[in-house]
């Protein structure tokens, strides 16, 4: 029979070991995060700086990047990086909180690096064996190593680099003076 | 350090094979170093000893019949070897080690 106090009991029982796997996964991300946020800060490139808003939750960053060579140069660039507690079999989402023009990174934020695509048939994709410091890295050579016209999220900037390099040149410095001052 | 040194003495010229000795090895240290028969001993998921029960066991303290941590290591054919319990949630994404990209297939399990 089908009564209130049972079906009471029973929901609370589901949500009850919900909430209990999700603690679970969420301590096995803070205990790979400790590592990683050690090791990602020793070894940050002199163009990256990281900011924890709150200490006790590793798993919600903002990373800066001041490049010093290339297009973009003179800029500042903010970056929210966040884990799921999914991680590290999902990849770190990463948005891009400085309005810029660049043919990888969308004015909207979002932001085109193979590592951090969940599922990837190249092996380029993200694995369980990158850590944060491979990310930052990415994110950073997109300034420069990385930055690729020929597979773009933002089309039109692409675009205009493959007709007039120094349009697209100016194009960046406006966004810059406009939205990446320092 | 000083082993070695006499070593390269010993293995010069035919000069010191002539002449008396000039070393008389008088104490010799063995040091002994070990490490587990596998190619990589930390799973690289997530980065525990592939010896030690994975992190999520841990959390999970899931102990077997006889009150050990049930967690045992696979070996790929591609020789890299992982946790089971880590590499059973990657697979379910892409069946690729996350090593070496190549095809996942199981070549043994156990400890």
């Amino acid at each position: 029979m089908i009564t209130l106090r049972g079906k009471l009991k029973k929901d609370g029982d589901v949500s009850n070991s919900k909430s209990k796997e999700y603690n679970k996964r969420a301590s096995v991300r803070d205990k790979l995060l400790v590592k990683e946020v050690q090791e990602m800060e020793q070894t940050l490139p002199s163009t990256c700086q990281v900011t924890f808003d709150d200490p006790h939750r590793l798993h919600e960053f903002i990373l800066m990047i001041v490049p010093d060579e290339g297009y973009w140069a003179g800029g500042r660039f903010y970056f929210q990086i966040s884990m799921s507690e999914e991680y590290n079999m999902a990849p770190p989402k990463v948005k891009c909180t400085t309005k810029l023009w660049h043919p990888n990174i969308s004015e909207e934020g979002a932001v085109c690096l193979s590592i951090l695509r969940q599922n990837s048939i190249d092996g380029m994709g993200w694995a369980p064996t990158r850590k944060l410091k491979d990310v930052i890295w990415g994110l950073n050579s997109l300034f420069t190593d990385l930055l690729n016209f020929d597979d773009p999220l933002n089309r039109d900037a692409a675009e205009l680099y493959l007709k007039d390099k120094d349009s697209f040149r100016s194009k960046v410095k406006d966004y810059v003076r406009q939205y990446a001052k320092r | 350090m000083a082993d070695s040194e006499q070593d390269n003495t010993d293995r010069g010229d035919g000069d010191n094979l002539k002449s008396d000795k000039l070393f008389t090895l008088k104490k010799w240290n063995a040091v002994a170093m070990w490490s587990w028969d596998v190619e990589c001993d930390t799973c690289a998921i997530c980065r525990v000893q592939v010896m030690d029960a994975c992190l999520r066991c841990q959390a999970e303290s899931k102990k077997d019949f006889y009150g050990r941590q049930d967690c045992v290591v696979v070996w790929g054919e591609c020789n890299h070897s992982f946790h089971y319990c880590c590499m059973s949630l990657w697979v379910k994404q892409n069946n690729r080690c996350p090593l070496c990209q190549q095809e996942w297939s199981i070549q043994r399990m156990g400890k």
